[in-house]
């Protein structure tokens, strides 16, 4: 793959991480276009973490290029780039002003800048009250925030985070997603990893789907989902053991009624026939998937393959 | 099970957990061998320090420059003397020369030749003799005078012992004693301070990797300039040490009994006292980079705090073999062991701060310097790279001695 890396905040080509005989990272391309939110979703294992960090230069790839913001290499642009590890690391001594004012420090940012914009952001986030406190003293999800603070303080072009949800309660969670988008608006372009759906699907403008080391899918979040059918959700007035016949195969029961995939013919012929046999309709719901469905689909169709 | 059953069960499976993590470790055959190594560096260490001692004593002399008769008599003096001193006490060998018109001058000059140590000198007649010394030899001064009055009673019989008149001479060179004094100085005030600081820096890599804190340095920061960051953060620390105590035993010193400051006072580099404090100075940054920056690169590969302890014991190893070496290579000036200990990075510091006190010269300074220098890079890059490779990986990549250690 060749991209012209302008109009990209990553370009990521044929990124390929080998440890020992296993490759984690099989030849994964990344291209991610400027002032977007960009989710890499896989599942555990499928070696998210150690693209985001050869995409940063963290570590080298085995083989392949990368370049950020304009076709840098990544530690030209270290001062353009704030990094959410999966890992959260904060030094405990540290007081919270000066752990954000630190990490922007490391990228360039001077201390007193640093902190003034540290205390700016600790009051708007609610951590207004620790200020002054040390690390060690606060809970974790608020230790997490104030590292995330840490990563945007210095107004990074690129913000890159790995797994920025896990360990958030719900409050928390939306904090960061409002974050996030405030960080979007900025003209920032987020690059983020995540294997729970909702936050993927609520934020991200484009995603790749890494599974197995590869990608396996790259595209908008509708274009995920519509590599899924739309969903039949059928409630019969009444039913009985040969209700099942009727159904496409696909069809399985939930709690309440029956869900299957649309029919390619639609689903005007299977009603009529359901109500001639006096099965009735008691409730009738067409939805399209969501893209929860979608990943289960793309990550199922690469463990086989994966395996074989 | 009874609950004290239970409890020593309970208290065997932590011990047996805590003594295999430990054994089964690499680093553990170091710790297991040190004190063999450690004997056999400060046997190395003290044939140094002792040849040091032994090379400035070598090369002391009594002179006694009097008429041709009175050779016999004073060399049968010299020997009915000088049994009855004995350890630190007994004086240097004597040296008999013919004497000559401008004795005191020529007395005046031995004392201040720099080639050999000349404590005492022995002129005029046995009726009327003079001892000239140097500032720090009133004992061999006081030898010299004995040897005299013997000489002259075992000349002439009977007669009165003459009056032996004293000149006490201020020499300006640096005499053999003093610079070997200087450069054992150098030597042993180098692997002191950097025994005690320079240990220091090995586990502090140990915090980024227990906080997780590391991963953001090194997206932000390039490994190196994390490595030599925290050298200099720790070297930082040891100057502040170094000044702190400094001051206080300075103003100890001001304390001392007049005959301390006389000894610190032979102290006599060649290179001259503040060129010297300049160097030593210079020297122990080096040192403290050069095994620090060793330190730091090994210590970041040790995984937890019990081997980042272990490698306590072979890192002062290191500290001592160079030591060893250095002192060895001052005490034989010129020799290949003195080039290669002045050459070998660990030891250059060490070596090349002896040389300070024994060699005039500036240029081999820059030089060693600048090479001590470029082996600090060196060592950061590679400790550097082996830490990228090793533990940033991935969290179940091993670090680079486990790999080297692996069965296949």
């Amino acid at each position: 793959m060749r991209v012209a890396s302008t109009d990209y905040a990553v370009v990521a080509d044929g990124l390929v991480k080998r440890y020992g005989e296993r490759r984690v990272v099989d030849g994964v391309d990344l291209t991610v276009p400027k002032g977007m939110i960009y989710g890499v979703l896989g599942p555990n294992g499928a070696g998210k973490t150690t693209t985001l960090r050869m995409t940063l230069g963290i570590i080298e790839p085995d083989e392949g290029a990368r370049t950020l913001l304009d076709g840098a290499h990544p530690r030209d642009v270290g001062d353009r780039v704030g990094y959410l590890p999966e890992e959260r690391g904060l030094y405990p001594s540290m007081k919270a002003r000066e752990a954000v004012a630190f990490m922007g420090a490391l990228r360039g940012l001077d201390w007193q800048t640093g902190r003034a914009r540290a205390a700016e952001m600790l009051e708007a986030a609610g951590l207004g009250h620790a200020i002054d406190e040390k690390i060690r003293k606060l809970s974790k999800g608020m230790a997490q925030l104030v590292q995330l603070l840490g990563a945007v303080v210095h107004r990074p072009d690129l913000l890159v985070l790995d797994e920025p949800f896990s360990g958030l309660d719900p409050v928390n969670q939306e904090r960061l997603e409002a974050l996030i988008l405030a960080e979007r608006d900025r003209g920032a372009t987020i690059l983020f990893s995540t294997h729970v759906m909702q936050h993927a699907q609520r934020l991200c403008d484009r995603l790749a789907v890494i599974a197995g080391g590869q990608r396996r899918f790259e595209g908008t979040v509708d274009e995920a989902r519509a590599l899924l059918p739309q969903q039949v959700h059928y409630v019969p007035s009444h039913g009985d053991a040969q209700l099942a016949t009727m159904l496409p195969p696909t069809a399985r029961r939930e709690a309440e009624g029956w869900r299957f995939a649309l029919p390619q013919e639609g689903i005007e012929g299977l009603l009529r026939r359901l109500i001639d046999a006096g099965y009735g309709i008691k409730g009738l719901s067409i939805e399209r998937p969501g893209l929860h469905d979608a990943f289960v689909r793309i990550v199922g169709q690469a463990v086989p393959e994966a395996k074989a | 099970m009874s609950p004290l059953h239970r409890q020593i069960r309970q208290t065997l499976t932590i011990a047996r957990r805590d003594f295999t993590a430990t054994v089964f470790t690499p680093i553990f055959l170091l710790f297991l061998f040190a004190p063999v190594i450690m004997t056999s560096f400060g046997a190395i260490g003290g044939m140094g320090a002792a040849s040091v001692t032994q090379g400035s004593a070598d090369k002391s002399r009594l002179v006694a420059m009097l008429p041709e008769g009175s050779a016999a008599v004073v060399r049968a003096a010299d020997a009915q003397l000088r049994p009855l001193v004995r350890g630190d006490a007994t004086p240097p060998p004597l040296t008999l020369h013919p004497a000559v018109r401008s004795a005191p001058n020529v007395a005046r000059a031995m004392l201040d030749a720099h080639e050999t140590d000349v404590n005492a000198v022995l002129y005029g007649t046995l009726a009327q003799p003079v001892i000239a010394y140097g500032t720090a030899n009133r004992a061999d001064a006081r030898y010299l005078a004995a040897v005299a009055r013997q000489a002259a009673l075992l000349q002439r019989a009977g007669a009165a012992t003459p009056d032996v008149r004293m000149e006490r001479i201020a020499t300006t060179a640096p005499t053999v004693g003093g610079r070997n004094a200087a450069a054992f100085f150098a030597v042993f005030g180098i692997f002191f301070l950097t025994l005690f600081l320079s240990g220091q820096v090995v586990g502090t890599m140990a915090e980024e990797r227990n906080n997780k804190v590391i991963e953001i340095l090194a997206a932000a920061v390039p490994l190196e300039s994390v490595f030599l960051g925290k050298l200099l953060g720790m070297y930082g620390v040891a100057m502040l040490f170094v000044a702190f105590w400094g001051t206080v035993l300075s103003q100890i010193g001001m304390l001392l009994p007049g005959d301390v400051g006389a000894d610190i006072r032979q102290l006599r580099p060649a290179i001259g006292l503040l060129p010297f404090a300049v160097l030593f100075a210079a020297y122990f940054t080096t040192a403290f980079l050069l095994l620090g920056s060793v330190f730091l690169g090994v210590g970041a590969q040790a995984a937890t705090m019990r081997e980042v302890q272990m490698l306590s014991l072979p890192i002062t190893i290191i500290q001592v073999a160079m030591f060893g070496l250095a002192s060895s290579a001052v005490s034989h000036p010129g020799s290949a062991l003195t080039t290669a200990s002045e050459l070998f990075p660990l030891s250059s510091p060490f070596a090349m701060a002896g040389r300070a006190a024994s060699g005039a010269q500036w240029w081999p300074h820059l030089a060693a310097l600048a090479w001590q220098l470029l082996w600090v890079a060196v060592f950061i890059t590679i400790g550097a790279r082996l830490f990228r490779r090793g533990v940033l990986q991935s969290g179940s990549a091993k670090p680079a001695w486990k790999r080297l250690f692996a069965r296949r």
